[in-house]
């Protein structure tokens, strides 16, 4: 288990190189990113522009330019923002955290809602609720999440007034009284559009696997055994069934960072994801390239968790 | 002569109904009802991407007159028939309201179907058959071959797709000069900045499907009768084409089902943040332009994302029910 | 030894599917005595494996017991409240399954499994339980059981997951055992040594036990009685060797026909026709279409089940006319 630990560590390196490489590449495939900065603005003398060239070091060779990040990168620099000069560093820890903070919930309640739905779903297949459960779903699925956002902002924001209509904290105006409750109020809006899409997805998943698991023979060997049927359901069925469950938490895992952008972007979120989108309109190539690392490091680790969570829960993958 | 003697030929004459494995299935499928729903939308979304155009009251933009609701003085109305309600109840002028620069939401929804169309086709197209390709290459010889194209197959996977779309999108757009392309022989004008985000979209998706497609594949090669093919002295191009792909085909054409609908809503995500076409007006295009003004045109954020959702659930639903008449999941 | 431990009476389960109604056991009846080692024949779609899981009332959608009596130690279990059959799985009735690859749990150890069984029905410690599965699995044959009862199924052999799935059943002693096809997956060479170990523990535990299959062969070794079933009604009850030598019934007298033996001149001789449609069964006798002695009654009128010596029952209408081909043929 160890040995394979590692080993996938290892072959992680050269993958994350590898959408380094691409990703610094496709940026400069535009052309000049400092002449692209420039689109849109008064002309700015040569002098100038140079100045700011150097000043970013866009003025060195292309592979230069890529040994350069590379080795600032693995020091955790990120470098500077081309708009403004920021530390990349000082915020990306923030806007990381404001997105963790956002899937982390969302991925919670979503689990803790849609797994005994599913299971419900399944045992009950084709009542009134099973019914419903499985178009709603289908529904959801069919969904754009960004418009759902949207909808939800019309009628709780603009006509209720009841929740915040974007953004992670209150400014001149702290929700609920108090800063804590405050931050509870900006974060139900956007949680509810992400659990209800994954919602969708994963009772879909389960109640599908579910199904199947028992119509098995181990399923029907149980019940003649004489046990009871929660022991069946819960500790027979379900450890069988979960495994689509664990892909699906994979993806939310690697997901987390790249940050669900449209659910940020529609709530004026201040997570990776938003900034994400911004950099990239404006190609402002270092947050775009730190956030594209952060995103694929943490995207590789949680497929390695995921891997490491399905060996514990199907001993058959174990022996190799 | 005794009884069964006499059974046996009259069953004889009784016509047999085709047991194809596409006559079953349809079949199945004819009884499915969600499925045939599905059918039945998919079908009305591509007769009005079609057809539509022609049932407009306004023409689609760059057209000047698509405007002629803001010279009007009619911007940001909404629906005819919601205004003064309930007296107004029938009257259909703007059937979902003036946009916020504008335009008539209605018109502008059903000239963007075909492009929204377009994307979810084309993108299909292009995975499948790079799917395909790689897949069957992949699950056919094995080997190294296999590894190394499965190797390929991971690093897209592991993109962070919407990221990079995003980058590559805004990179190659930025890059083109004229909104249309035209393709040569046909003389068929396409959108250049859509078709850049569909080729961009499809080459971060034919991953998943080429998995997908080598996994059938793996499973069909193991079924017995391929060994009695090879056995037989059958070419490996015959096999292939003869005999696997013809069992792969029903989940490719399900797959292809949910593709569209996914591709649609990828590309109304990647519009709607702003990367789309701004010379087309496809639904996700639709939803970018009004956001700021969402407060004051609700409606024209409500109704192409509900045409987004009514056509991807269609889809979804379609693909479904296929699913299910190709491979009943013995619910009896 | 002679008293009747379980009687089924006009047993009727059907499924209630979307293609029809599938009745799949349509009228059984027949007795098991304390004991005694019952042979339960046919087709697939005899209904032999559902006539079992009625019993234990475990019958999976859309499946219904929807008419009969089960009598078990005087007291009708279709009568009994869930909670009751509970008790009664697994400790006075159990069942093996054909495939010991699907029957055994692939996430969950032996020990595991195993000591659930035994914690359901008796509240004993972990360590008595592990003492008692130590214990059923040396029984059963099972080498070095205190290290390989913490194995998953998976790393085990065909022959010794069927070992472990007849320790399942037998672990709380129960007095009645249904074994369903419990050697058609196992290799040849291991299927006498499974029937030898099922004849052993038999004895040892005194057990009644019902062998559910369609190879006489295991018929003529392991059983004293025989029932006989065609399309979900009994054809044909009778003491092994009886039935052996002066079957009664066509279909009894085709099933012999058909096992190949050394000493045979004669070609094998096949049953014709096809196994019958359940959902929409020959009208009368389920049979005539392939008999080679039917006639228009057998068509018309369902034969009742008659004994026609002390403990053979025959269900046809013409068991007394036909001069069955060669009785004495079928002796070695």
């Amino acid at each position: 288990m160890f040995r394979y630990v590692v080993r996938r560590l290892l072959y992680m390196i050269p993958v994350a190189v590898g959408i380094s490489i691409i990703s610094f590449i496709t940026m400069y495939a535009a052309g000049d990113p400092i002449n692209i900065i420039r689109l849109g603005r008064a002309t700015v003398d040569k002098a100038t522009l140079d100045a700011i060239r150097a000043y970013y070091g866009l003025d060195k060779p292309i592979p230069i330019q890529y040994l350069n990040w590379l080795s600032n990168i693995l020091q955790l620099n990120f470098g500077k923002s081309l708009y403004g000069g920021i530390s990349v560093n000082l915020v990306i820890g923030n806007w990381l955290w404001e997105t963790v903070k956002l899937q982390l919930a969302a991925i919670f309640l979503a689990l803790a809602i849609s797994i005994p739905i599913g299971i419900y779903s399944a045992r009950k297949q084709y009542s009134k609720l099973d019914v419903t459960v499985t178009s709603v779903s289908l529904f959801g699925v069919s969904m754009p999440t960004f418009w759902l956002g949207v909808i939800l902002i019309i009628i709780f924001s603009y006509n209720l007034g009841l929740l915040p209509s974007e953004g992670a904290y209150g400014g001149t105006k702290i929700w609920w009284g108090h800063p804590f409750l405050d931050a509870v109020a900006h974060l139900i809006m956007p949680t509810a559009v992400l659990v209800y899409v994954s919602l969708a997805q994963n009772i879909r998943l389960i109640r599908a696997n579910m199904l199947e698991v028992l119509r098995s023979d181990y399923i029907l060997a149980a019940r003649a055994s004489g046990l009871k049927e929660r022991t069946i359901i819960y500790k027979y069925a379900l450890r069988n069934a979960i495994s689509p469950v664990v892909t699906y938490l994979g993806i939310a895992l690697g997901a987390i960072i790249a940050g669900a952008p449209m659910t940020e972007y529609v709530f004026n979120w201040p997570g990776l994801g938003r900034r994400f989108v911004e950099a990239t309109t404006r190609l402002d190539f270092p947050v775009v390239m730190g956030i594209t690392m952060i995103i694929t490091v943490m995207t590789l680790i949680a497929n390695l968790v995921v891997d490491i969570i399905y060996v514990y829960i199907d001993p058959r993958i174990r022996i190799r | 002569m005794s009884l069964n003697q006499k059974e046996t030929s009259k069953k004889q004459e009784v016509k047999r109904r085709s047991a194809s494995q596409w006559a079953v299935a349809w079949r199945r499928f004819k009884r499915n009802k969600v499925g045939v729903f599905g059918l039945i939308i998919v079908i009305a979304v591509f007769l009005v991407g079609v057809f539509g155009d022609f049932f407009t009251s306004y023409p689609a933009r760059p057209n000047p007159d698509a405007y002629l609701p803001f010279y009007k003085g009619d911007v940001r109305k909404p629906p005819s028939w919601l205004e003064n309600w309930p007296k107004q109840i029938l009257n259909w002028t703007y059937p979902f309201g003036t946009s916020a620069i504008g335009t008539d939401v209605y018109s502008d929804m059903i000239h963007g179907t075909k492009y929204t169309l377009y994307v979810g086709v084309v993108v299909t197209l292009i995975t499948m058959a790079l799917a395909i390709i790689i897949g069957s290459i992949s699950g056919f010889y094995g080997g190294w071959v296999d590894n190394i194209l499965m190797r390929i197959t991971e690093i897209f996977l592991v993109f962070p797709s919407l990221l990079f779309i995003l980058v590559f999108v805004r990179i190659f757009t930025l890059t083109v000069g004229d909104p249309f392309w035209t393709i040569p022989i046909i003389n068929l004008q396409i959108p250049a900045g859509l078709t850049i985000v569909t080729v961009v979209l499809a080459i971060f998706n034919w991953a998943s499907n080429a998995r997908m497609v080598r996994g059938e594949f793996l499973r069909v090669r193991e079924l017995e009768f391929i060994e009695a093919e090879k056995a037989l002295g059958a070419s490996n191009t015959r096999i292939i084409f003869r005999h696997v792909l013809p069992n792969i085909l029903s989940s490719i054409i399900v797959v292809s089902s949910l593709t569209i609908a996914y591709a649609i809503l990828i590309e109304a995500a990647v519009s709607f943040l702003g990367f789309g076409d701004v010379n087309t007006t496809t639904w996700g295009q639709l939803l970018q332009e009004n956001f700021a003004d969402v407060r004051v045109v609700w409606w024209a954020e409500f109704f192409p994302g509900l045409a987004i959702l009514f056509t991807v659930f269609g889809f979804n639903l379609l693909g479904d029910g296929l699913s299910d008449a190709f491979n009943p999941r013995l619910r009896d | 030894m002679e008293d009747t431990i379980l009687s089924i009476e006009g047993l009727k389960t059907y499924f209630f599917t979307e293609a029809g109604v599938v009745k799949a056991v349509d009228g059984i009846t027949f007795n098991l005595k304390g004991g005694e080692s019952l042979g339960l024949v046919g087709e697939s779609g005899s209904g032999k494996t559902m006539t079992a899981l009625s019993v234990l009332r475990i019958v999976p959608k859309p499946g219904k017991i929807i008419e009969g009596k089960i009598i078990y130690n005087g007291t009708n279990l279709l009568d009994k409240t869930e909670k009751e059959m509970l008790q009664i799985r697994g400790r006075e009735i159990a069942i093996i399954f054909q495939d010991p690859s699907a029957s055994l749990n692939p996430v969950y150890t032996i020990e595991t499994q195993l000591g659930d069984v035994i914690r359901a029905h008796e509240n004993i410690t972990k360590k008595e339980a592990t003492d008692r599965i130590i214990k059923l699995l040396e029984l059963v044959g099972l080498p070095e059981a205190e290290t390989r009862m913490r194995e998953y199924p998976h790393q085990f052999s065909g022959g010794m997951k069927q070992r472990v799935a007849i320790a399942r059943a037998l672990a709380c002693e129960p007095k009645l055992l249904f074994a369903d096809e419990p050697t058609t997956n196992l290799d040849v060479t291991i299927q006498a040594q499974m029937l030898e170990l099922l004849n052993e523990l038999k004895k040892k535990f005194g057990t009644s036990l019902v062998m559910i299959t369609h190879d006489m062969g295991i018929i003529a070794k392991l059983t004293t009685r025989v029932v006989v079933l065609y399309a979900g009604r009994v054809c044909e009850i009778a003491k092994t060797d009886v039935l052996f030598e002066r079957p009664k019934h066509p279909y009894t007298e085709a099933l012999l026909a058909a096992v190949p033996r050394l000493d045979m001149k004669k070609t094998l001789q096949v049953i014709p026709g096809n196994i019958p449609n359940l959902i929409e069964p020959p009208s009368g006798c389920r049979f005539h279409p392939r008999c080679n002695y039917a006639t228009k009654e057998c068509e018309e009128e369902i034969p009742i089940l008659e004994e026609i010596e002390p403990g053979h029952f025959v269900a046809c209408h013409h068991w007394r006319d036909i001069k069955l081909k060669g009785e004495k043929e079928h002796l070695g």
